[in-house]
């Protein structure tokens, strides 16, 4: 389990990780989404024991990460640009990471290279960015690390390769204590995969739950009422985060199970209501919009 | 996980993947040492007779011996690129998010790296070492001696290596990009050195009284305190030993252990601050210019402030006048103002942080003055210092023009220098227990405020101020002082003194007429005696000859010339005209036509008895004149000096101008004359001109209205040929 307390770090005087708390369970697939800057690569760098939080701890397994090998055996981290040894081939790669994690499979590292179509012998630095991704993710998976930190992996990877390596999460996950956090800004594909999301934002939280329980508890309606009376009446009764009226169609986005919501919206005999699912990109611009990051204001 | 398999395959890594860096120093190593040595070689096998060693010799005492010095310039910017490469990763956000998350700590990554840096060097240096090794034993001269000069060359350049590379690594470590990284490996590697320098030229320009004799040759870069710095240490580890005696400078050139201690000392301290800057750095701090803000501030004062006094000496080197303050004020305000804007600039990366910081340029600003304040007011009183008698153990004085007896010191293999007197005295006098000395000391350090300066100015010669004050410092000469304390420290004074001021002649008389002043400042008296000259050159006023001794009969004669030295006083001196000079010469070993003087010409007075009848017993008679007979003819030339020598009694600040010449002498037609009559009263009234370099400045006895030359019927090569009337003596018909 990894476990953020309070955990803070500046660059200067700029707060890129601000008192954040954060647990992360075991064998689940954590998604980090946030807005540019939010410190999600921060946090995922404190988490790798890259850097030093400037207080609060991070602990993996209930032991602080910052300096201490033994954990951070356990953790292996794919940054956003992952640093390959000049001139080096991915079976050196292969080489270079056997030293440092023992456990790494290099009969399966092969095998898989094979999958992927990459030839284990040609430099790196000719490779394309997508194949250094696929590259940086067959070797994470090959230390055979119990946390595997992503940032911003499945950004250049194709679509088929993406489903291929979800494929691989999943079969890691069923097989073996494994534990990926995925940093990401695409949102769908951390919808099919994560079982739980964090929302950062501006160095903080701003939610962290199970992705099916933060969709069971945020709904988008569309509504009409029979008059102005009713509409106010009804939506007094809401949790709305966000609300939208396009002539008498009302567009609210709603906190609230689903029951509950049509309940209350029942009572006043609407001549028209739909609940219609969210999508994780949705929440995610909901909760931002709720604490100022409102796409509008970046568009009008 | 961290086990020592771990930290050596950390090791081998990292020199895998750096393999191009001990191939670098592979070719360097073989052309610094396989190469040069063949090549040296080959000058034995080519011009056999230009070495007084053989290349076994050769090879022991100097290529694996004092010619590590050229190796170790090389092994430093070997130790720099090992270092900044080894560390540039610290640069690297993405480099750094690699290593740093991998299960490693800290301290065994920056030891693994450490070491790998330091075998990419030792291992291709060891190996090109031993080629050496094979190429001398293949050519027969490797002899069993040769081995601890190998071993303690191996372990000298291993030193310095460490120690260079520590540095760049801690530069690396405390800065975030590779350029910076490389200026800051200069900066440290060799602050100590400019500070050094920069104090030496602060005191010369500023200190009346500022004189160094410590070590010849690098007399700025040998002070004790700030000898902190890796190119300070090679420096001084390599220094010209400081001899002032022939037995010494016999020695081969040999490691001071001490030292070299000191210098492992350095290495091991450098190389814990460099993993404790390690340590502490923030892996964010990639691509920043200084890792450590808290640095920045002391950074920029220790490099603004010496530098813009650096800048201040380049602009007075350039200008037309190297004295004025006006271009030192002006450049040390230049340099100032763009050395701060650079550095900002290099903070920030950006130009427009040129002007940020603006209390920390102000502070810079008043630490700048004040050093300026306190070098150029004497604020700590450096030309007013004279210790107490009870601080000290001995003096040494040198009172410059009298009896300036040139040391040439000949060394057994790399030549010879020469040693001024001031600088052989101020070596080898122990005066105490003559409390004229303190005395003297303490008036001269007085006197010495009033004594005034000019700074040079086009006209200057027709100010009254500088006629009237030119007039009152005619009679001033340079008397220097050495004040040896208890603690072993010596320090070192130059005073001008008054001859016209009566008390300061008497105190003057004191010190001369000491045993210990006579014995301390002639070269001779101190290991002439076991040393076998190739001759001793006599001349008199008119003739000159060499005489080769046995060593009982040179010894024989430096007892009896010491026995009637010693015995002379400064009064006479004073009014006594010397009759003729005696010097111990040494061939010189690369060219027997050559001589050198090792003892200077000793005068000869009159009253010199016992010497006179010696020299005779010798062969040469000191008090035998040429006849008129023996003279084709005499010139007499009357010359005028048109504008006064006014640069020798009142030097302008920077004493480096003291010996430009603004004088021009004036000759009227020569006169001949051959008239046998004539020639004889010329010849009775005359002196050789070159005894009068002896009391210069002292004795006021000879006219130097008239130079006179003599044609001898038979040539007499070995005679300076210029000679002088006594002052009062001229022949009415001149």
């Amino acid at each position: 389990m990894i476990t953020a307390v309070n955990a803070t770090k500046y660059f200067g005087e700029v707060a890129a990780v601000n008192d954040i708390n954060v647990t992360i369970k075991n064998r689940e697939v954590f998604g980090l989404i946030g807005t540019n800057g939010a410190g999600k690569s921060t946090f995922l760098r404190m988490a790798a024991g890259v850097l030093k939080p400037d207080s609060g701890k991070i602990f993996v397994d209930d032991t602080a990460v910052y300096e201490n090998p033994s954990v951070k055996a356990d953790i292996f981290y794919i940054s956003d640009e992952q640093y390959f040894l000049p001139n080096a081939t991915p079976r050196e790669m292969a080489s270079f990471y056997a030293d440092y994690f023992p456990a790494f499979d290099r009969i399966r590292f092969d095998e898989m290279l094979g999958n992927f179509q990459l030839k284990p012998n040609r430099r790196i630095n000719t490779f394309s960015k997508g194949m250094k991704k696929q590259l940086s993710v067959l070797l994470g998976i090959c230390t055979n690390t119990k946390y595997l930190f992503c940032d911003e992996t499945f950004d250049g990877l194709d679509p088929v390769m993406r489903q291929a390596v979800k494929s691989i999460f999943a079969g890691e996950l069923s097989e073996r204590d494994f534990t990926p956090v995925i940093a990401s800004h695409n949102l769908r594909e951390l919808e099919d995969i994560c079982d739980c999301v964090g929302i950062l934002h501006q160095g903080g939280v701003l939610m962290q739950k199970d992705l099916e329980e933060m969709k069971l508890n945020i709904h988008n309606i569309q509504c009409v009422f029979q008059n102005a009376e009713e509409e106010k009446a009804a939506l007094g009764l809401l949790d709305i985060v966000k609300a939208e009226k396009r002539g008498s169609l009302n567009i609210i986005t709603v906190r609230g199970q689903e029951k509950d919501i049509l309940c209350k919206i029942n009572m006043f005999s609407p001549i028209f209501a739909e609940i219609l699912p969210l999508t994780l990109e949705e929440i995610f611009i909901s909760e931002t919009e709720v604490v100022g990051y409102d796409i509008k204001k970046l568009i009008f | 996980m961290i086990s020592r398999n771990l930290f050596f395959k950390l090791v081998k890594q990292d020199f895998k993947k750096r393999i191009w860096c001990p191939i670098l120093i592979f070719v360097t190593c073989f052309l610094g040492l396989e190469v040069r040595m063949l090549m040296e070689m080959e000058t034995f096998i080519r011009y056999p007779d230009a070495h007084s060693y053989d290349v076994a010799t050769y090879l022991r005492e100097y290529f694996f011996g004092r010619e590590a010095l050229d190796m170790s310039i090389l092994v430093c910017l070997v130790a720099f690129l090992c270092g900044i490469t080894g560390y540039a990763y610290l640069h690297s956000k993405v480099q750094i998010d690699l290593y740093h998350s991998l299960p490693v700590s800290r301290a065994q990554f920056f030891w693994a790296r450490y070491l790998s840096g330091t075998l990419q060097f030792f291992i291709p240096f060891v190996i090109n070492v031993m080629v050496c090794v094979g190429i001398a034993v293949g050519r027969r001269t490797f002899t069993i001696e040769t081995i601890p000069a190998i071993v303690s060359f191996i372990a000298i350049e291993l030193i310095i290596f460490i120690l260079a590379y520590s540095v760049a690594v801690l530069a690396t470590a405390l800065t975030g990009n590779i350029i910076i990284s490389i200026l800051g490996t200069g900066v440290l590697f060799a602050y100590s050195t400019g500070i050094e320098v920069l104090i030496f030229l602060m005191s010369a320009r500023f200190f009346d009284t500022y004189v160094v004799y410590n070590s010849r040759g690098n007399f700025a870069l040998n002070g004790k305190i700030w000898c902190f710095s890796p190119l300070s240490m090679i420096i001084k580890l390599f220094a010209s030993p400081n001899n002032t005696t022939m037995e010494d400078a016999q020695k081969f050139f040999k490691y001071d252990t001490l030292y070299v201690w000191v210098l492992v000392v350095a290495a091991v301290l450098y190389s814990l601050l460099a993993y404790m800057v390690f340590r502490k750095r923030a892996s964010e701090s990639a691509g920043k210019s200084i890792a450590f803000r808290v640095a920045e501030p002391v950074i920029k004062t220790m490099v603004v402030i010496p530098t813009a006094f650096l800048v201040g000496f380049f602009f007075c080197s350039i200008s037309y006048n190297t004295d004025t303050n006006e271009w030192f004020l002006f450049g040390v305000i230049f340099g100032f103002i763009v050395v701060c804007i650079l550095m900002e600039i290099i903070y920030r990366m950006d130009l427009q942080g040129a002007l940020m910081h603006k209390k920390q340029f102000l502070f810079n600003a008043v630490c700048t003055a004040l050093v300026f304040v306190v070098f150029r007011y004497d604020v700590a009183g450096f030309d007013t210092y004279v210790p107490t008698d009870a601080q000290l153990q001995s003096c040494a004085v040198s009172i410059s023009d009298l009896m300036p007896l040139q040391q040439h010191i000949q060394l057994s293999d790399f030549g010879g220098h020469y040693l001024s007197p001031a600088q052989y005295r101020m070596a080898n006098m122990e005066l105490q227990g003559n409390p004229s000395v303190m005395e003297l000391a303490r008036k001269a350090a007085k006197e010495q405020l009033a004594y005034r300066y000019f700074d040079y100015y086009e006209g200057i010669e027709e100010s009254s101020e500088y006629i009237e004050i030119l007039e009152r410092q005619e009679n001033y000469c340079v008397i220097d002082f050495g004040f040896k304390f208890l603690n072993g420290k010596t320090i070192y004074r130059k005073y001008m003194v008054d001859l016209a001021d009566a008390d300061t002649l008497r105190l003057l008389s004191d010190i001369f007429n000491d045993y210990n002043y006579k014995i301390g400042s002639t070269p001779v008296f101190n290991d002439g005696w076991k040393i076998a000259f190739d001759a001793i050159r006599c001349e008199n006023n008119f003739k000159a000859a060499d005489i080769t001794l046995t060593p009982e009969k040179q010894s024989k004669l430096i007892e009896i010339y010491q026995k009637e030295y010693t015995k002379l006083t400064f009064d006479i001196v004073m009014h006594t005209l010397p009759i003729g000079t005696v010097d111990f010469v040494l061939k010189n070993r690369k060219n027997p036509n050559y001589y050198s003087s090792y003892s200077g010409e000793m005068c000869i007075y009159p009253q010199f008895t016992e010497t006179i009848a010696l020299i005779q017993e010798y062969g040469f008679d000191i008090l035998e004149n040429p006849t008129a007979e023996e003279i084709e003819f005499i010139q007499v030339q009357k010359e005028e000096v048109v504008s006064d020598p006014y640069y020798r009694y009142a030097p302008y600040y920077n004493t480096y101008n003291d010996m430009e010449v603004k004088e021009s002498i004036q000759k009227a037609d020569p006169v001949e004359y051959t008239d046998k009559e004539q020639i004889q009263q010329i010849l009775d009234n005359i002196i050789s001109d070159k005894f009068n370099w002896q009391i210069n400045g002292y004795a006021d006895l000879l006219d130097s209205q008239y130079s006179i030359e003599i044609r001898f019927k038979k040539n007499n090569p070995n005679v300076y040929n210029c000679y002088r009337f006594i002052k009062g003596q001229v022949p009415a018909f001149i």
